[in-house]
């Protein structure tokens, strides 16, 4: 069974590389996908770790905070920076992003002061 | 500085939140997520480029509006997942020696095509999503290929790590600092869904803050994927529907015609393979009594043909099922109001559970095959 699955695994592999290959972008594709695995494996994430370091004896609420808002802002970095705004097309993007996400991060800082408020041992 | 000992580095994160349950835990979440990704990912596809045998239905309606948000919304929200995965395992990507053997050098080879795999699937689709391409390659191709690659590789983990899947899933995790830290990540999750959301989720539009599109803006109160001026399609006097081939009466309508011909209204949403989606009231012909009038055979394939010169969705097939639908218009209105030629002036495809990029704009000529 184990073997059965490990099979379909490895041809699923075999045909996104074949597919790949045959659109003739393996080696740009290939560029990005190590990029991305070296940006987070060499720079994000020992960057966590020293941001780890440095917040590990704060209160957990603030730590917690910190996470959400950390790994909130990555996933929405390209909205917010509106990098893909057009003149032809008001829209796409067609939000304040600046101020949302201060609102955004300030509910999130807010929450986590609730939490420390509550949560803490007197 | 002393550089520390590579051979004992993995032994140096001491953060107790690192277990193997919590590590299970968030990789079955990441499991389910990607699954559905995978899923939702390959009908999306099928359906913008389907094998000459699939009919694929036009009902129900709403149901590429579900999928392709599902897809969408629930990738944005895997990042703060994948993210906190990642944290937990980090340390054995540090493990001596790095090779214990062929098989175990297989299996990390394994490994590093699935966390390279899923941040590739997670930062090209959320830098789609906001209309900013950096690469040098076509999205679709890549993100769709990837996709094989990643849930091949995901396939061979869960198998590999099953025992410890099952040892950990369903047991309780009893150190609160673990608890706690599952629970922000589930919250940061959540937080990331709510804020994007509302832009194919209507009852949470107010909330869709950080979402690339908002429902309610655009041309007619209606988002617009690619505009007149982006198409290169000016509005033209002498505008004239030609429907064409195999047809018993070939037709040339003007506008006028059109607006002459019997109207219905339809509410069908909207919904861009981009994730966003909004309902809208459609008026117009039905695509069904046009053909019928110019004597089509029921089960002929229809193109509908853009007056754009360029771009890939300059025409889209329209299959037996789909014009069939009586939901299924040459639109002339938008909520009340002709068409803007941002929305596709003077004539557009709307039709139910198709991707908004087969909702053809500016139609020139229906071609019967």
């Amino acid at each position: 069974m184990r073997k059965v699955v490990h099979a379909a695994g490895a041809a699923l592999i075999v045909l996104g590389l074949g597919g790949l290959a045959a659109e003739g972008v393996l080696l740009k594709w290939a560029l990005w996908f190590g990029g991305l695995l070296v940006a987070h494996d060499a720079l994000l994430a020992p960057g966590i770790v020293v941001a780890g370091t440095v917040i590990g004896r704060w209160p957990q609420s603030v730590r917690s905070g910190l996470i959400v808002a950390g790994t909130l802002l990555l996933a929405t970095l390209p909205t917010v920076s509106a990098l893909g705004r057009r003149a032809d097309n008001p829209s796409i993007l067609p939000l304040h992003y600046g101020v949302n996400v201060v609102i955004v991060l300030a509910a999130v800082a807010l929450l986590a002061v609730a939490d420390h408020l509550l949560t803490r041992k007197d | 500085m002393i550089f520390p000992d590579i051979s004992t580095l993995s032994a140096r994160f001491t953060s107790r939140l690192r277990s193997e349950q919590v590590a299970a835990k968030l990789g079955a979440w990441l499991g389910v997520s990607f699954t559905v990704a995978f899923a939702t990912g390959l009908f999306s596809h099928f359906v913008q480029h389907p094998p000459t045998w699939l009919l694929w239905p036009s009902r129900p309606v709403n149901l590429y509006r579900v999928t392709q948000g599902l897809h969408v919304i629930g990738g944005i929200a895997t990042v703060p997942l994948l993210l906190a995965k990642l944290w937990a395992v980090y340390p054995k990507l540090w493990q001596w020696p790095p090779f214990r053997s062929v098989g175990h050098a297989v299996e990390r080879l394994c490994v590093l095509l699935l966390v390279a795999g899923a941040l590739f699937q997670l930062v090209t689709g959320v830098l789609n999503i906001a209309y900013v391409y950096p690469w040098p390659f076509g999205f679709l191709q890549t993100h769709y290929w990837t996709a094989y690659v990643v849930f091949g590789a995901l396939v061979i983990h869960v198998t590999n790590e099953w025992a410890k899947v099952r040892r950990s899933l369903w047991t309780r995790v009893e150190i609160p600092e673990r608890r706690r830290f599952l629970f922000t990540v589930a919250a940061a999750c959540g937080v990331t869904a709510l804020v994007t959301a509302g832009e194919t989720v209507t009852p949470l539009r107010s909330l869709a803050v950080l979402a690339p599109r908002d429902p309610r803006v655009g041309p007619q109160g209606v988002p617009v994927n690619r505009s007149a001026a982006a198409a290169g399609v000016v509005a033209d006097p002498d505008y004239r529907l030609q429907v064409t081939g195999a047809v018993r009466t070939p037709l040339s309508l003007t506008y006028t015609d059109l607006v002459r011909m019997p109207q219905h209204t339809v509410h069908l949403p909207i919904a861009c393979v981009e994730g966003w989606s909004v309902e809208c009231e459609w008026t117009g012909v039905r695509l069904r009594d046009l053909l019928r009038s110019a004597g089509v055979a029921p089960d002929a394939f229809v193109t509908v043909e853009s007056l754009e010169q360029r771009g890939g969705y300059r025409s889209s097939e329209v299959r037996p099922p789909h014009w069939n639908d009586p939901l299924t218009l040459l639109a002339l209105q938008l909520n009340g109001q002709p068409l803007r030629l941002d929305h596709g002036f003077p004539v557009r495809l709307i039709a139910p559970n198709r991707p908004g990029a087969l909702q053809t704009k500016w139609i020139k000529e229906v071609r019967v095959a």
